[in-house]
């Protein structure tokens, strides 16, 4: 029994780490090759271990393109996506509270038309929205990056929805008793009871917006406006020559902001403070 | 109207005037010109041409295109089914707040960071290569492995295997509404008797409903969708099997010029994802629990 | 009050002097966009640079992006009237922008000397060339040749190819090699695009396309049936990568190809690719043999001349003089090729070709070696592809040779069926 028992624990473990293995194997793949010789890259693919240790793609790679570097690129990708998701979770908290707590005329109708939005491919929205940019004359600029987020999201503002039904009535019925209105009751009872939430959704907006390059692509014509995401894909041409060393090496730094904001930000996902007081 | 109803439109326009606003500037019109264009043909270089229900009668011969929804659906029915059960798996895993949890859940998010950059491709590449990680783990336990990516009838599992490793996203929210729960209703059961299973049917999932809709709806919607993977890893091949709607949309749109065409296909593919929506939506009253609609 | 009155016209008088003067300052401003990678971008931004030097009442708005997107990106802005001055072109799109109207024709600049071709052989010109009228200016010649590793066809006793070689010959070459190194024979065969098949074509004296676009270029459907049977033969023996091999190698780029890692003896690949290829391959010397003819007698040559690129001017382009200028700097400036380096292919002017020779690396003088020799053994620039050739490329020919090669589907059935669907794409237009 206790043999059993022990051989299970063994298995578990070892399910375990070759789970783990699985989940990080690409990653220590990309650091690997980030600290290969250029010409090492695709005939040593099979060994994590560098044959020749080099720092060089990270040098390379930082230069950029012409005199514009990646400090120019992270820059811009940080201004962004910072605004960017400041806009995109404010605006989502306050449209999401209308929809999932006022009874108010057409919110069915409003509702249904938000979720339509989300089902509409992108591709065929790329010229419509470029000739309407274009017209407003914010091609070359941030804006088109940016402003349309301080209007919510229907993904995020659907998913604060849903947390918010989550939360008992009560609350809010009782902060009514005591004269609260319905700003008030957002602002002091609703919106710290869905701080995950909040903070789930800044995560994500974050790091998609980061990671989007098409807006980017379409929107931004000179490099020093360039972000991460769009200067990596200019390293890479199937057709001429790759700094593949260079690609890799950018991108496990491209990758590191989003790490650190997620370290950081995770620990408050793990405090859960909408647990505390309710149901009291 | 009485007086609270016309406070409560006032406030709840109030409340969604954000979106609204934003809803009227920039996301109208392109829905409402793609829909026109789906009427003409249109090679984006020059001026569109009105050609009524052509488009729309095309689709049915096309080849190429029953091929992408056969993809599609392939995908949708296994990959958004798969990753739910995972991401709700690892989520209740990683969810007592031990120190080595932060740790962990940075681990099983890395997968979703790396997103649909170039390096995914050269990885999944070497992963599912015919001297890759799957077929040398499958030669030490003395099985012969397969070209994964080069035959069609295993293509478009590495795709779907992709979309389970970068179940990040869902894992997170689904991890953020375990948090929701209150401890109580736990320490209440407990007490009467209820253990492990009983209390994750009979408090986790309840509890947990609402963001369970979230997360299927919204992976219906992104699984229907499905692009960058495809894109960057496969192209579509071997012989169509991950062609994926979305990839044959693009195809069309931007190498092939018909834009007029791919918006028609954009506007069909708008309402199968209603469809399934609509259901998901539907069928929630029965098995969504809204600790809001309690006291109703 | 006296003092103010004269104080603003003392304030008016120079502004007026001021503003004579300073539109004669204000800068033509043009924007040029180009696809490419990192090396690419840093070249031209340097000449862009010298150029800017040269002119310093213009200023360039440079825009470069990777392929794929170049041209998403490129055609929205098509569809919002929004191009830059100078674009860079391929072959594939260039006649469906001309034909459109959206790129303008060049000759009045050329007869002008703004863009002075004087020391450009006219097969250097014709390849930007739609309905007799320039549209754009060939960037560097590019030749498709079998590039192949001698050291191998050495080491497995094998003579290199020569100069009139027939597939047929191809075919026992890359046998015997497999055979004798167990690596593939060659590679690259059978290129997610009708290119070599065209080539193969071409050497029978046919073309894919007839020359009104609205129909397949040769009669006999066997000319098909023998290049897939040639093909699947070699798949079968193991002398080329078998298509599930090719299809999950996907397109990375030349650094990942066979040859490069010694898997194949030959690849078949555009001369201005060997660059790329050798120094992926570590300088290892590579050389480039001409493409195999037809297995018939008196066979045409395979080879011809094309454009790698082009520079276009668009017609939304408010100073088409200055981008006409700046397209001759690319074409005409030594100190501007040296920064260059033929990285886009051969320069097409044969003054900058010689002088350029000293500063060339020897996988670019093998560039440059093969296409004079591509140049005396090449047939004339077939027409360029007609409007819907996209469309035939894309979603009939890659279905078909995929069918093929996975035995999904006869080549005679094939055949038949890749009449059918490109008569009725090409007729649609």
């Amino acid at each position: 029994m206790a043999k059993k028992a022990k051989r299970q624990n063994i298995i578990y473990h070892i399910a375990t780490f070759i789970l783990g293995i699985i989940m990080i194997y690409p990653l220590l793949w990309m650091i690997s090759s980030s600290f290969k010789e250029n010409a090492d890259i695709f005939t040593t693919m099979g060994t994590l271990i560098p044959p020749k240790f080099t720092v060089e793609n990270y040098i390379e790679g930082w230069k950029g393109f012409g005199n514009v570097s990646f400090a120019t690129f992270f820059k811009n990708s940080f201004i962004v996506a910072g605004i960017g998701t400041i806009g995109t979770v404010i605006s989502s908290a306050i449209v999401a509270y209308g929809f999932a707590r006022i009874p108010f005329k057409g919110k069915d109708l409003w509702f249904t038309a938000m979720m339509i939005t989300l089902m509409l491919p992108f591709q065929v929205q790329i010229i419509p929205q470029y000739i309407m940019f274009n017209t407003l004359n914010w091609i070359n600029t941030f804006y088109p990056l940016i402003v349309p987020k301080f209007f919510g999201s229907a993904f995020f503002i659907f998913l604060i929805i849903q947390f918010i039904r989550g939360l008992p009535l009560e609350l809010d019925e009782s902060a009514e008793i005591d004269g609260a209105g319905r700003i008030g009751i957002f602002w002091w009872i609703i919106l710290p009871l869905i701080k995950p939430a909040l903070i789930t959704a800044s995560l994500f907006s974050f790091y998609w917006t980061w990671d989007d390059f098409l807006g980017p692509l379409l929107y931004l014509n000179q490099a020093t406006l360039y972000t991460v995401s769009l200067a990596l894909k200019n390293f890479a041409d199937p057709t001429t020559i790759t700094n593949w060393g260079a690609v890799f090496a950018m991108s496990v730094l491209s990758l590191m902001p989003v790490l650190l904001i997620f370290i950081f930000f995770q620990k408050y996902l793990t405090e859960g403070i909408a647990t505390t007081g309710m149901k009291g | 109207m009485n007086k609270r109803e016309r406070y409560n439109n006032v406030m709840g326009y109030l409340f969604i005037s954000p979106w609204l606003i934003g809803f009227f500037i920039f996301t109208l019109f392109p829905i409402i010109a793609s829909f026109i264009l789906a009427f003409t043909r249109y090679d984006v270089l020059s001026p569109p041409r009105w050609i009524g229900i052509d488009n729309w009668f095309r689709l049915l011969e096309d080849t190429r295109y029953h091929n992408s929804l056969k993809a599609t659906f392939y995908y949708v029915f296994t990959a958004v089914p798969l990753r739910l059960i995972f991401a709700l798996l690892v989520a209740m895993l990683l969810k007592p707040s031990t120190r080595l949890a932060g740790l962990y859940r940075g681990i099983y998010y890395l997968p979703s960071l790396i997103g649909g950059s170039v390096a995914v491709a050269v990885v999944w590449r070497q992963v599912f290569g015919s001297e890759g990680l799957i077929n040398f783990i499958l030669g030490m336990m003395g099985i012969k492995g397969l070209n994964w990516l080069g035959n069609p009838s295993t293509a478009i599992w590495t795709l779907i295997i992709l979309a389970v490793w970068q179940f990040g996203s869902p894992m997170l929210i689904f991890l953020a509404g375990l948090k929701q729960i209150p401890d109580s209703l736990y320490e209440a059961a407990s007490i009467d008797g209820a253990k492990g299973w009983d209390q994750f049917i009979k408090i986790t999932l309840p509890m947990l409903s609402p963001v369970i809709l979230f997360n299927l709806i919204m992976q219906i919607i992104n699984g229907f969708m499905v692009f960058t993977q495809a894109y960057i890893i496969t192209s579509g091949g071997p012989l169509d099997t991950t062609l994926f709607y979305s990839l044959y949309l693009y195809q069309k749109a931007f190498q092939s010029f018909e834009m007029g065409y791919a918006s028609a296909m954009a506007w069909v593919l708008l309402m199968i994802i209603a469809f399934f929506t609509a259901l998901a939506f539907k069928s929630s009253r029965f098995w969504v629990y809204y600790e809001s609609e309690e006291g109703k | 009050m006296h003092k103010w009155v004269s104080g603003i016209l003392v304030l008016l008088m120079c502004l007026t002097v001021f503003s004579t003067i300073l539109p004669a300052q204000e800068k033509i401003s043009l924007r040029v966009a180009w696809w490419g990678s990192q090396d690419r971008h840093n070249r031209t931004l340097k000449a862009i640079e010298l150029f800017e030097k040269k002119y310093p009442n213009i200023k360039i708005y440079p825009e470069y992006t990777a392929w794929n997107d170049y041209w998403t990106k490129l055609n929205t802005q098509a569809a919002g009237k929004n191009l830059p001055d100078v674009i860079q072109h391929d072959y594939a799109y260039l006649s469906e922008w001309a034909t459109r109207g959206l790129v303008l024709p060049l000759d009045e600049y050329i007869s002008k000397g703004i863009i002075d071709l004087s020391s450009v052989a006219e097969n250097q010109i014709s390849p930007g060339k739609i309905g007799g009228k320039v549209y754009g200016i060939n960037l560097g010649t590019n030749s498709l040749g079998m590039l192949y590793d001698p050291e191998l066809f050495k080491k497995a006793g094998i003579p290199f190819p020569k100069v009139g070689w027939t597939w047929n010959d191809f075919r026992e070459i890359a046998t015997r090699l497999k055979n004798k190194l167990g690596i593939y024979g060659a590679e690259a065969i059978t290129k997610a695009d009708a290119q070599v098949f065209k080539v193969w074509l071409m050497s029978h004296g046919y073309w894919l396309y007839s020359e009104d676009g609205k129909s397949i270029g040769y009669k006999d459907d066997k000319l098909f049936v023998d290049w897939f049977n040639l093909l699947l033969d070699l798949q079968s023996k193991g002398a080329i990568p078998s298509i599930e091999t090719d299809i999950a190698r996907g397109t990375l780029g030349v650094e990942d190809m066979f040859i490069v890692t010694q898997k194949s003896a030959m690849g078949l690949l555009w001369s201005n690719q060997i660059v790329a290829v050798s120094k992926a391959a570590k300088e290892r010397p590579l050389r480039f043999a001409l493409m195999p003819r037809a297995p018939i007698p008196n066979a045409k040559p395979a080879n011809y001349l094309k454009a790698s690129q082009f520079f276009s001017v668009t017609s939304q382009s408010k100073h088409p003089k200055e981008a006409a200028m700046f397209i001759d700097f690319f074409t005409n400036s030594l100190e501007a090729n040296k920064v260059l380096l033929a990285e886009r292919g051969v320069p097409i002017s044969s003054k900058i070709q010689k002088s350029l020779l000293p500063f060339l690396g020897s996988s670019q003088r093998e560039m440059f070696n093969f296409v004079s020799l591509a140049e005396k053994n090449s047939l004339p620039i077939p027409p360029p592809d007609p409007p819907g050739a996209t469309d035939v490329v894309n979603n009939v020919w890659n279905p078909i040779v995929e069918q093929i090669l996975y035995g999904r589907i006869t080549p005679d059935k094939a055949a038949v069926e890749f009449r059918d669907k490109v008569t009725k794409i090409l007729q649609q237009r």
